[in-house]
């Protein structure tokens, strides 16, 4: 079955004729752009969303400036889709490669599968080691206004450790980015991973996380959202063995007329593993934050513990929140929960503060950082937390 | 404690029978032709002797449903419904519309006394001294009786089968059908607007408090048919209604559909109760045969400070498709669900609520309780939306699900849309089994293992029985019992 294809998905189309992948093209042909038809696009329908798309980006050298510089830290960068390996020799125990063409087994999902076709290089990071050094990877979106694609495959051997920094930030244009980002845990492995989108208020945002979680692993997971006109991360998470845990966490900072969208979807697929979502958003002026979340305890994952919260605060009156937290559930001895919540600030709070002198504005401030803390808190280095703490302090005084 | 008690011996008394009104009645009927077509509708119009503009409405609404797909986005699996397989209208030859009570065909009277239906207006229910209740009998596609008619007619009430309000209050049905779930709302609704056969019409005058719970009993017993019924409650200005709805059918191996549309309208300082025991045939233990149910449910809080409460246990039926909702239009008007859904064998239960809030300071409650057990599948969908002039809009939700065994399914899928800040929406959700601790803690104060289970799913659905009238509550506690029976280890 073929369906009329738009101006907008027509390029896309030709671009995967263009890199000959025949057989993603054939679906994209029958499918398009996710429509609100599509369950985890309900409220984020592309098909309207995304305009001009441009062309595949062309080369642009590096700016060899990184969005944030964090004390230890070894930093890479992939600009327009073209990994950027600079000076610094990695540390020990860190392994950094490309590979020709996009990610290996991609979700089914229509960007994913986009994303796979159209990216021309990933970048590898295998991690060997205990890691004290934070490993950053800035994506850059530069030049003229066009399509990027790229992705980072991330592998953090057995019992190794590592914390990781994704970074999308680019030129003040109307970028079209589909990112990907893949990271395997393998046995009782840690990690920390951290994205956050602080790209021009003009870009659009697309991007696909995947995530493979081996026995006794435990991961750290969160998402900031806090530039881009649209943003829409996609997150998948595969329990694949005994005990490990995980949190994902996110926060959607959204103003003028901005759409932010994080969805996930969590695959409890073996027994005994435990999770935690915890998201928030705040919105002002005409913004949009979605939150879905989908938690899938398969037949034989016994003694799953997965609890989901989603958070909303608004701050004006023409902001929207739109959620959906979801649970699907196939065994029996299992604990799920989840819960969500929509509202604006307290006035009785405020008074309190009020009537202790402090502006109205300032403690407006002080509760939307409290609201926040439960976000930053569980970051441990100092840096980072400062850096991450501080992208919210700028949204707020805007 | 003596509760336990009963409990135990009805689920033993229900062990022998399991699904008691799977019997059939033995009476003639008067089909329509097999299939769907132009002719059907006309011929349904012309057996009810509608007038043309009610015709009209059918016919328009069959050509839109030709041009409409069947919605496929809910959590259920099952084979194409041939609606060409159906007989669309099936009545008793000897009863082909509703008359008073001594004139409704003995069978037809037996038929209701298995099912413990009260129609004889003296008849009490067990336990319920001088409750009166007023009954409207839907058997297949027509209402054969309707009782106590001429007492509420004394305050004004007008409690009636659907195809004698079309005629004789042709005023209120042409304001009101309709005007609450559109001709075009969905697949089924659509269906039901052109098919539909009977259901019941209430309409409580201004400042009338009625005295006495309403009620509807909806039989399938004629094979390879579907029911379609459609049922209007207008409350006008300051009034309160509380109606009971049933539904039972024989044990076949075929799939039987009903789909039905119910529309309720609250005026200012109206409120209206509505309470549904569903527990239509559910198929056998291998999942063969059961009522697919395909409802739309919507109530409309049109007047300020009007409400609207539903109230439903759903424990039958092959497949469930129902979202009974409210819209919430007036100010400070309040919609509320409660919601006890059991599934067991290879039940699919797809259910849950809408509130829209457009209103200001308008409040919603909703509680629901899935319970799922042996191969079954419970989920619950629902949506909570406040309009950007929904000012101060408000919502609590709580769904829990219990699992009952491992090979069965639980889901929870809410729709939470907040469109401007003055709204507070909580919503919670929990699903888990009943816990080693819970069962211990029974059985070694001397219950047994089906004892505890049965008290401890009594307390689960707690919230929700006590908004049940109580007529419903015996009811009620027994066909948890019937549904959960065998579901144990």
């Amino acid at each position: 079955m073929v369906i009329k294809l738009n101006k907008n998905e027509e390029i896309l189309y030709q671009a995967l004729l263009d890199a000959d992948a025949i057989s993603i093209a054939k679906n994209f042909r029958s499918v398009g752009l996710p429509t609100r038809r599509n369950e985890s696009y309900h409220y984020s329908d592309l098909k309207m969303l995304l305009d001009n798309i441009g062309q595949i980006a062309t080369t642009a050298t590096s700016t060899g400036e990184f969005a944030f510089n964090i004390a230890n830290s070894f930093q890479l960068q992939i600009v327009n889709g073209e990994v950027q390996i600079l000076g610094d020799k990695p540390p020990s125990g860190v392994v950094i490669s490309t590979s020709n063409g996009g990610m290996s087994e991609p979700n089914k999902d229509i960007i994913a599968q986009l994303n796979s076709a159209l990216t021309k290089e990933t970048l590898h990071i295998d991690v060997s080691e205990n890691l004290e050094t934070i490993i950053q990877v800035d994506r850059c979106f530069e030049g003229k206004a066009a399509l990027h694609n790229d992705g980072v495959e991330i592998y953090i051997a057995n019992n190794s450790s590592a914390t990781i920094v994704e970074v999308f930030d680019g030129s003040s244009e109307e970028h079209l980015s589909n990112s990907a980002s893949k990271l395997i845990l393998g046995k009782n492995a840690k990690a920390t991973h951290i994205m956050v989108d602080i790209s021009s208020k003009k870009t659009r945002h697309l991007q696909t996380v995947q995530y493979e979680i081996e026995q006794g692993a435990n991961l750290h997971s969160l998402i900031i959202h806090a530039g881009s006109s649209l943003a829409r991360t996609q997150l998948f998470a595969n329990f694949n063995g005994e005990n490990a845990h995980a949190d994902f966490a996110g926060l959607m900072l959204v103003d003028a007329d901005r759409h932010s969208d994080i969805t996930i979807d969590v695959a409890h697929k073996v027994p005994n593993t435990t999770s935690t979502e915890n998201f928030k958003s705040v919105v002002r002026n005409q913004a949009k934050a979605i939150f879905q979340g989908k938690i899938l305890v398969a037949k034989d994952a016994q003694k799953t513990d997965a609890a989901m919260m989603h958070q909303g605060l608004m701050l004006s009156d023409d902001a929207q929140i739109l959620v959906k937290p979801e649970l699907e559930i196939y065994a029996d001895d299992v604990i799920c929960g989840h819960g969500a919540t929509c509202g604006e600030l307290d006035e009785n709070n405020l008074f309190y503060l009020m009537s202790r002198g402090i502006e109205r504005e300032q403690a407006k401030a002080m509760l939307v950082r409290a609201f926040l803390a439960e976000i930053f808190d569980p970051i441990t280095n100092e840096d980072l937390y400062d850096i991450l703490a501080g992208i919210a302090d700028d949204w707020l005084k805007e | 404690m003596p509760a336990v008690k009963e409990t135990i011996d009805q689920v033993k008394e229900i062990d022998l029978e399991k699904y008691k009104y799977g019997f059939e009645t033995d009476i003639k009927s008067d089909k329509a032709p097999k299939g769907l077509s132009e002719d059907i509708v006309r011929f349904i119009s012309a057996k009810k002797d509608e007038p043309e503009w009610m015709l009209e409405w059918r016919l328009d609404a069959y050509k839109r449903w030709l041009t409409m797909d069947e919605p496929d986005w809910a959590k259920l699996d099952y084979p194409k419904i041939d609606f060409n397989d159906i007989y669309f209208y099936s009545a008793p030859k000897s009863t082909p519309g509703p008359k008073s009570l001594d004139e409704v065909d003995p069978d037809l009277l037996e038929t209701y006394k298995k099912l413990g239906i009260p129609l004889s207006e003296q008849a009490v229910l067990a336990g319920v001294e001088g409750a009166k209740i007023a009954v409207d009998a839907v058997f297949d596609s027509v209402s054969v009786v309707t009782t106590f008619r001429e007492e509420l007619a004394k305050s004004g009430i007008i409690f009636c089968s659907i195809s004698e309000a079309i005629k004789e209050h042709p005023d209120l049905i042409k304001k009101y059908l309709g005007s609450v779930v559109p001709v075009t709302d969905n697949y089924y609704s659509t269906l039901n607007c052109a098919v539909f056969t009977d259901g019941s019409f209430v309409y409580i005058p201004k400042g009338v408090r009625c005295p006495m719970e309403l009620s509807t009993y909806f039989r399938i017993n004629e094979k390879n048919t579907g029911q379609f019924e459609r049922t209007l409650i207008i409350a006008e200005e300051d009034t309160y209604v509380s109606y009971l709805e049933g539904c039972t059918a024989p044990m076949r191996d075929e799939n039987q559909l009903h789909a039905a549309v119910v529309e309720l309208v609250a005026l200012e300082n109206a409120e209206i109760k509505y309470s549904t025991v569903q527990n239509w045939y559910p198929g056998n233990k291998e999942g063969v045969g059961g009522i697919y149910n395909f409802v739309t449910k919507r109530g409309d809080c049109r007047g300020d400070n009007s409400k609207i409460s539903w109230t439903q246990v759903e424990t039958g039926s092959a497949i469930t498709w129902k979202y009974p909702s409210c819209i919430l239009r007036g100010d400070g008007s309040r919609g509320e669900f409660y919601s006890i859904a059991i599934s067991n064998g290879y039940q699919q239960i797809d259910s849950g609520t809408k509130m829209i809030h457009l209103g200001k300071n308008t409040s919603s409650k909703v509680i629901a309780k899935g319970i799922a057990a042996g191969f079954s599948d419970n989920t619950y969908r629902g949506l909570i939306s406040a309009h950007k002039k929904a000012k101060n809009a408000r919502n609590f939700t709580q769904c829990d699900s219990l699992l009952i065994g491992d090979k069965c399914g639980a889901h929870t899928i809410p729709y939470i849309e907040a469109k401007n800040s003055s709204v507070i929406f909580e919503h919670e959700a929990t699903t888990s089994k009943i816990s080693d601790e819970q069962m211990f803690y029974c059985q070694q104060r001397g219950l047994n293992e089906e004892e505890a289970v049965a008290l401890i799913v009594n307390g689960f659905v707690r919230d929700v029985l006590q908004h049940l009238p109580m007529e419903f509550m015996v009811e009620t506690q027994k066909l948890i019992n019937i549904s959960l029976e065998g579901s144990v280890g």
